[in-house]
């Protein structure tokens, strides 16, 4: 039974100039009944720090509740490494930096603070993290560029690492490359001497079961069918080029000199470039860029690797003829960085043309040759291009979806993908994750590149790989939630089996038995608390998490009577984008309406509906919901949180209108990080909406 | 859509641009920045994109027909605002040299473009013709002062070179080089017209420009750059100066060639001449040896030539002028015959192949510009049409 409650108000960053602190401890040891109280002009301090810190050795206090400034800061200062539960209430940018000093309200609002603050650290229970055997081999699933490096830095940071390819040999697409097959040749054999890298060649992965630090991975080889304890997974499974048999309308087909660039990378590789139909040498080549690129009709977008691969076999074409005549039909020529300098010299060669333009038609003509008509050049005119060769700069498909991992999980054996078939994932903050955990994609499988950018990712996903394996032996999450030892337990007894949460996790956490009971698997968790939120029989929770704990927050917020014209706004808020957004308002001193009560959801997506119920019925005038942007675009941490919520709030809204509320005091708004400056307008606006449509008719009963 | 034009690549072309001054054609990416930002091109005879591109393209047909390259003066400013460094006002100037040589149906224009050796050695072969002239006949030039040591005790100019075989001279010569301009003139006038439906009246009506465009430059004022005023009053002054010795020599040589060591109001009018030359070519030299300026910035030797050429005219000519005054009569016989040989191998080489034929090429090319605008109104071309 926790008890031993202290309570350390900071007085430091002009948190005593607007608020009585005396008032505080008094509701502190009073309302509260906290043993201990103190106050400190500085806690974060040696000094205020010692103070803590004494209490917790004297064993005087067990649960620490700290009012001072947001949780996001001094996370360190305020880790005791004592297994003590230590709670922040953020006085500093939510209350005494955007409301004004020494004001009734700004007074009302930190002490409905340190009550939600002592009742959540009430609820908070100690535990202790998952520990069990964790394997810290390393599975790498591809052995070209990616595959190669991953293997290689996983390996050089000393850990085991099994290597699948599905070819004879390393080296993947490079090696059919004229410019890469060298290197890729010194690379591979770096991977297959290594004494820490097993290599599996003529290899496939037939199933994966079990989680981060314990998947069973079956691979299927010549010799027969082995099964490799892994603790995390690299999918570099690279790309293949765009089906050039959809692009009739190039001319793909109807001459055997129309080919893609991957053909001409293969013959250049392995001699000359010759003219397919009468392999004589070419005398006058034409490239069509984005070849099925960056059109609706096939691939929507870059592959960002054609537009160099072109260069580069211009200059494969130049060492054997410097009067060949070359065109380049472009889009846009697209060469960031460095390349440019590519683009640039290849462009001073009097002999290679290039215009922007859209190819028309490509059509036999006299002597064997082929004319191209292109259309809105910047000639100004439409022109026809005779020569010997077309080449279609043809776009990459990811390898990411199909028969690549054959996972055991319930919510299907592959990655899920986004619309262009790349696994999904939140790009924007963490590159390499996917939805499932310790599962990391690299190289194209995950996004188009070229080949040092693939080495790059290959680099960083093995990083993202190794510290999931550490992650997970000491029990810990990893991103977002990095470092959180909770995790979700089901109180099974009251399971009704109706699979919300299975579906509903992000990350495919949990699995089902026969009857459709969740399993969990604990390891995969990123404890976004989304099956929390799902679960209408409110069975999941987390020791510092729960349905309970927020709603002892809620009950916790004081409501005024009706008489006193004080209207009561609960902000349900996502703690990775608007929780860090209100500290922005804060620490730029926008100044907003002090009637709203702030709590932080680790994702929306965890919103239990039962919490609306709670707040309306204690007269609560309006809930206020911020969660990240969803849709294609979306901004959530865990993919769909808001979106789930948003979904279940349909629900909610016809249980207003059978409670006779107005819909209106409900509402869910979407913000990105940067759009702090909107908060303030956001809760002043639904505050004023709230005084409009009058006070919450539940309110005292 | 119009039917698509079948481009075929002229390497030669595009090697010849590169050689006559154009290295930097290839680095164009096609933003237009130049166009737009040069105040004289326009919608019909937009420059120098287009250019750039037929150039890079190497499509000659498409230059031939174009006016465009003879209506920029080189202020620069599209190669200052170059993205690319691909250098439009440099490469525009390349094309007036490629297209010189292109008008010029002899070739010779071409070898002297392309070639330094070409060059110097044709000027020197007719600065050789032009002394051996006075060296080899016995009863003119150096062998009369052989024969006769008495034509020396004062300067004779009438026994030394009489005037009436040098005025017949000149205007032979006259005659020739303008016959053989002409020629280049009316290719350049067909080519420039190919495929055009130009009513006469158009033509007409527009030949009063064309006198005032060939006489004072008046489509270079509508250039904004802060380059251009100057350089337009330099140039103008320079054509002032040049006109006047011009008629001095081919129409009133009788009056203007003063054989004794007298004075004649006309040399007043040579003073003038002299003095606009030095100073004008003197301080064309000067930029270009400065670099300051973008026009100066690029000089090939055909740049180099002509301003000098015309100065050691004006200086050998005024030096003569005051030999002769100065009644020494060796110097005064010596320094006309190194004023011819350089006077008359300028221009030469200059009028119908080089550098000084812009005088016809500029004005007609505007002409033409006008006159097809004119009868192209109303009817709309893609010609000029950007596509992006």
């Amino acid at each position: 039974m926790p008890g031993k409650l202290g309570v350390y108000i900071c007085t430091g960053c002009a948190i005593g100039d607007a608020l009585d602190a005396a008032k505080l401890v008094k509701c502190a040891t009073g309302e509260l009944k906290a043993p201990v109280c103190r106050t400190h002009a500085m806690l974060c301090g040696a000094e205020g720090c010692g103070l803590i810190r004494q209490d917790l050795e004297t064993k005087a206090v067990d649960t620490v509740v700290i009012a001072g400034c947001s949780p996001r800061f001094k996370t360190e200062v305020f880790n005791f490494n004592h297994g003590s539960v230590v709670e922040r209430v953020n006085l500093r940018e939510h209350v005494a930096w955007c409301h004004k000093p020494q004001d009734e309200d700004t007074q009302m609002l930190a002490e409905d603070y340190l009550r939600m603050g002592v009742a959540r650290a009430l609820k908070t229970e100690a535990g202790e993290p998952l520990h069990d055997e964790i394997s810290r081999t390393l599975l790498v699933i591809g052995g070209g560029v990616t595959g190669i490096t991953a293997a290689l830095e996983a390996a050089a940071a000393g850990y085991q690492v099994v290597l699948v390819e599905k070819e004879e040999e390393l080296g993947g697409r490079a090696a059919h490359s004229r410019r890469l097959a060298q290197e890729i040749e010194g690379l591979a054999e770096s991977a297959l001497y290594h004494p820490r890298i097993r290599t599996l060649c003529l290899a496939q992965v037939v199933k994966i079961e079990g989680q981060p630090g314990m998947f069973d991975v079956a691979v299927s080889t010549a010799g027969g069918r082995e099964t490799i304890r892994a603790g995390a997974i690299v999918v570099a499974t690279g790309w293949k080029p765009y089906d050039a048999s959809r692009l009739t309308h190039l001319g793909y087909g109807i001459s055997p000199d129309v080919i893609t660039n991957a053909d001409l990378e293969r013959m250049a590789a392995a001699g000359p470039i010759l003219r397919p139909s009468t392999q004589q040498p070419v005398r006058s080549v034409l490239f069509v860029q984005c070849a099925g690129s960056r059109d609706k009709e096939h691939l929507p977008y870059c592959s960002s690797a054609c537009c160099m691969g072109t260069l580069h076999q211009i200059g494969y074409l130049r060492q054997q003829d410097p009067e060949a005549l070359v065109y380049v039909i472009y889009k846009d020529m697209r060469t960031p960085g460095q390349d440019e300098r590519v683009y640039r010299e290849v462009q001073d060669h009097p002999m290679n043309f290039f215009t922007k333009g859209e190819v028309e038609s490509v059509r036999p003509w006299s002597n064997g040759t082929l004319a191209v008509t292109v259309n809105n050049t910047l000639l100004g005119d439409s022109i026809t291009v005779c020569v010997d060769l077309v080449v279609l700069a043809t776009g990459m498909v990811p390898n990411a979806s199909e028969q690549i991992l054959n996972l055991a999980y319930r919510q299907g054996p592959e990655l899920p993908v986004l619309q262009d078939g790349f696994p999904d994932s939140h790009f924007i903050c963490f590159p390499y994750e996917t939805r499932r955990t310790g599962i990391y994609a690299a190289g194209v499988a995950r996004a188009p590149m070229d080949d040092a950018l693939a080495r790059t990712d290959g680099m960083g996903a093995a990083l993202k790989a190794l510290q999931s394996m550490e992650m997970a032996a000491q029990g810990q999450a990893v991103h977002p939630r990095g470092g959180d030892d909770s995790y979700p337990s089901f109180f099974l007894q009251r399971c009704t089996q109706c699979k919300r949460c299975t579906e509903e996790c992000p990350f495919g956490a949990l699995d089902e038995d026969a009857k459709g009971t969740p399993q969990p698997n604990l390891y995969r968790c990123r404890r976004c608390g989304i099956c929390m939120g799902a679960c209408p029989e409110r069975i999941v929770s987390f020791r510092n998490y729960s349905v309970d704990m927020i709603a002892s927050m809620i009950k916790a917020i004081e409501v005024p009577e009706e008489a006193e014209e004080k209207p009561r706004v609960l902000a349900l808020v996502c703690e990775n984008d608007a929780y860090p957004a209100l500290d922005l308002a804060g620490v730029r001193r926008r100044q907003y309406d002090a009637n709203v009560r702030v709590i932080p959801l680790r994702c929306l997506g965890s919103l239990n509906i039962v919490w609306i119920a709670d707040a309306l019925s204690r007269g609560i005038d309006g809930v206020l919901l911020i969660g990240c942007k969803y849709g294609d675009d979306y901004q959530c941490h865990f993919t769909k949180g808001s979106e789930l919520a948003a979904r279940r709030l349909e629900n909610v809204k016809e249980t207003l209108q059978r409670l006779q509320l107005e819909p209106e005091r409900l509402q869910l708004t979407q913000l990105a990080i940067n759009e702090w400056d909107k908060l303030p307008e956001l809760f002043d606006g639904f505050v004023e909406r709230m005084r409009e449509l009058g006070p919450n008719p539940y309110k005292g009963l | 859509m119009a039917e698509a034009v079948l481009v075929q690549p002229d390497a030669s072309l595009i090697r010849e641009i590169i050689a006559m001054g154009g290295g930097d054609l290839k680095k164009c990416y096609q933003c237009g920045t130049c166009a737009v930002s040069c105040d004289l091109s326009a919608e019909d005879v937009s420059f120098p994109r287009r250019q750039m591109l037929a150039a890079q393209w190497g499509l000659r047909d498409r230059l031939m027909e174009d006016p465009g390259p003879w209506l920029c003066f080189y202020c620069g400013g599209c190669t200052t605002r170059c993205p690319r460094k691909a250098n439009p006002g440099e490469v525009m100037m390349a094309l007036r040299r490629y297209l010189t040589a292109q008008y010029d149906w002899t070739g010779l224009s071409g070898l002297m473009y392309r070639s330094a050796f070409w060059e110097i050695g044709a000027l020197a072969l007719v600065a050789a013709l032009v002394v051996l002239a006075f060296v080899l006949p016995h009863g003119f030039g150096f062998g009369l002062l052989a024969q006769s040591p008495a034509a020396l005790e004062s300067v004779n100019l009438g026994q030394f070179a009489p005037k009436e075989i040098v005025h017949i001279a000149d205007r032979l010569l006259a005659l020739l080089l303008g016959l053989l301009l002409l020629v280049n003139a009316s290719r350049m006038f067909r080519a420039l017209t190919r495929g055009k439906d130009i009513p006469l009246g158009a033509y007409l009506r527009a030949i009063p420009n064309l006198l005032v465009e060939a006489a004072t430059q008046r489509r270079w004022r509508g250039c904004q750059d802060h380059t251009a005023a100057s350089n337009w009053r330099r140039h103008l002054l320079l054509v002032t100066g040049y006109a006047t010795i011009f008629t001095l020599v081919v129409v009133f040589l009788p009056w203007f060639q003063v054989e004794d060591s007298g004075f004649h109001w006309t040399s007043l009018l040579g003073y003038y001449a002299a003095g606009i030359l030095l100073w004008s070519t003197a301080s064309m030299l000067w930029d270009r040896a400065r670099r300051r300026s973008e026009m100066h910035r690029f000089s090939e030797l055909s740049d180099w030539l002509f301003p000098a050429l015309l100065f050691l005219t004006a200086l050998t000519g005024i030096l003569l002028h005051a030999f002769r005054l100065s009644n020494w009569p060796m110097a005064t016989c010596t320094m006309y015959v190194i004023h011819l040989a350089i006077a008359v191998p300028m221009l030469v080489v200059e009028v119908p192949f080089g550098k000084w034929a812009h005088l016809f090429y500029r004005p007609v090319a505007i002409y033409v510009a006008a006159v097809s605008r004119e009868s192209s109104k109303g009817s709309s071309s893609n010609l000029g049409a950007r596509s992006n």
